[in-house]
C-alpha cells in the first residue's frame, strides 16, 4: 500500500508543449497593457487618496487572462468571481479572526478555494486577493468590505476590458470563451 | 489510469505524441496534460459508443425474412434452403417456434471429411486431394445431428453493442434473436450490424 502511494508521485505524461512566437509575443502585450492600466490609475489618479487599484494577485491574473487565454480558470466568470468571493472571504476572516493572523490568513485561503470551487469561480489568483486581505496591515484592513469592491472587483474589471481588447486583437485569439 | 488504454478499439489507440502534436497544432496554451486530455478522450469515447449503441437495440436491425429449419430437417435440404438465399447460417426450430440451435457453414465444415476444416477454402483443398465428395459423411444426417446447441440467443431489447461483444467474444457470426419463451422472432447478423452502424453516420 505504502509502495503504491509513492509510485502515484511518479510522472504520468508530459509537459504540454511550448507555445509559439506570437503566442507569447500577446501574452506579453497583454500583461504589459493590463497591468499598465491599473498602476496608472493606481499610481497616477489615485496617489493622493487612501485608495488602492493595484494589488499582488493582479499579477497572477495577468498570467492566466494574458498567456492562458483557453484556461477555464481565465474566463470572465472566474476572474471575476474569484476575485470578488476571495475578498469577502479574506475580509471576514481578518474581521472574526484578528489578531490571530495566522488562523485567519489559513482559513481565508482554504476557504476561498473551497467556495470558488463550489461557485464554479476557480480562479488561483482569488487566494492570494484573500490572503492579501489578512496580511497587508492598516492600508487594506481600514477598507473593510469596501476591499471587494476596489481595488479588487475594480482591478479585476480593467484587466478584463484590456483583455477583451487586446486578446481579441490577435489574428490566432479569441477570448473569452465562456462569459459566465 | 492515464496509461490504461484498454478500452480502446483497436487501432483507435491514442498515444502521447499524437496528443502533444495536437496541441502544438493550436494555438495557445492549453491548460492541460497530454495525459488528461487522453483521459478524458477515452471516457468520451466510451460514452460516445454507448450512447450511439444503447439507441439501437437487436428489435431495430434483425433481419425477420428467416428461413428456419426443423431439427428432423435433412442436412442436404438444410444445406440447399441456405445455398438458395444466400445465408451462411440459419436457425433451427422446434414445433413450437422455440429456438433449438444453429446451423452455419462452420458446422458443415467441422463434420466433413476434411482435417482441420476451417473455412471454405480447407474444403476445397479436401475435396481436390481425395476422391469423391467431402460431404458423404454427413449424407443422411438431420439438422439436430450438425446444429450448435443450445443457441445463443438474445432480447429484442439488447443493444447492438452488445451484441458485437457477444460475436467477437464466443467466435459467432449471427445470434437468434428471441421472446421471453424462446421463440424465433428474428436473427442478428455481423452484417446487419455493419448496416445498421453506416445507416446511422458512425465514424467508420
Amino acid at each position: 500500500m505504502l509502495r503504491a502511494y509513492f509510485r502515484k508521485m511518479a510522472s504520468t505524461t508530459q509537459s504540454p508543449p511550448r507555445v509559439n512566437l506570437a503566442e507569447i509575443f500577446w501574452s506579453w502585450l497583454g500583461g504589459f497593457l493590463g497591468i499598465a492600466a491599473v498602476a496608472v490609475i493606481n499610481y497616477g489618479l489615485l496617489d493622493k487618496t487612501s485608495l488602492l487599484l493595484l494589488i499582488g494577485s493582479f499579477g497572477a491574473s495577468a498570467v492566466l487572462i494574458y498567456g492562458a487565454i483557453k484556461s477555464p480558470l481565465a474566463q470572465p466568470r472566474n476572474l471575476l468571481g474569484g476575485h470578488v468571493i476571495s475578498a469577502l472571504i479574506g475580509v471576514t476572516a481578518f474581521k472574526l479572526l484578528a489578531p490571530h493572523l495566522w488562523l485567519a490568513a489559513a482559513l481565508a485561503v482554504a476557504t476561498s478555494i473551497a467556495v470558488m470551487h463550489a461557485t464554479r469561480t476557480l480562479h488561483p489568483p482569488g487566494g492570494a486577493t484573500a490572503l492579501i486581505a489578512v496580511i497587508s496591515g492598516p492600508q487594506v484592513t481600514n477598507l473593510g468590505y469596501f476591499y471587494a469592491l476596489m481595488p479588487v472587483g475594480a482591478g479585476a474589471l480593467v484587466m478584463l476590458a484590456v483583455a477583451l481588447l487586446v486578446n481579441n486583437l490577435a489574428p490566432q485569439r479569441r477570448y473569452p470563451e465562456f462569459w459566465w | 489510469m492515464p496509461d490504461n488504454l484498454s478500452d480502446f478499439p483497436a487501432g483507435i489507440e491514442l498515444k502521447d505524441e499524437d496528443i502533444y502534436e495536437a496541441m502544438r497544432a493550436i494555438p495557445g496554451y492549453l491548460d492541460i496534460t497530454p495525459g488528461d486530455f487522453k483521459e478524458i478522450y477515452r471516457l468520451a469515447f466510451q460514452h460516445a459508443l454507448e450512447r450511439l449503441s444503447r439507441a439501437v437495440t437487436a428489435a431495430e436491425i434483425m433481419t425477420t425474412d428467416v428461413v428456419a429449419v426443423h431439427p428432423d430437417t435433412a442436412v442436404a435440404d438444410v444445406a440447399a434452403a441456405m445455398g438458395q438465399r444466400g445465408v451462411s447460417g440459419v436457425p433451427v426450430v422446434d414445433a413450437d417456434h422455440r429456438v433449438m440451435g444453429v446451423i452455419s457453414e462452420k458446422d458443415f465444415l467441422s463434420r466433413l471429411g476434411v482435417p482441420e476444416a476451417r473455412n471454405f477454402m480447407s474444403l476445397v483443398a479436401g475435396c481436390l486431394k481425395t476422391k469423391g465428395c467431402a460431404a458423404l459423411p454427413i449424407k443422411g444426417a438431420l439438422a439436430r445431428d450438425l446444429m450448435s446447441a443450445p443457441a445463443v440467443t438474445v432480447a429484442p431489447e439488447t443493444p447492438v453493442q452488445a451484441i458485437a461483444a457477444l460475436f467477437t467474444d464466443r467466435g459467432i457470426n449471427r445470434v437468434a434473436v428471441t421472446d421471453p419463451e424462446g421463440r424465433l422472432l428474428g436473427l442478428v447478423s455481423r452484417e446487419d450490424i455493419v448496416k445498421a452502424t453506416l445507416g446511422r453516420g458512425l465514424p467508420c
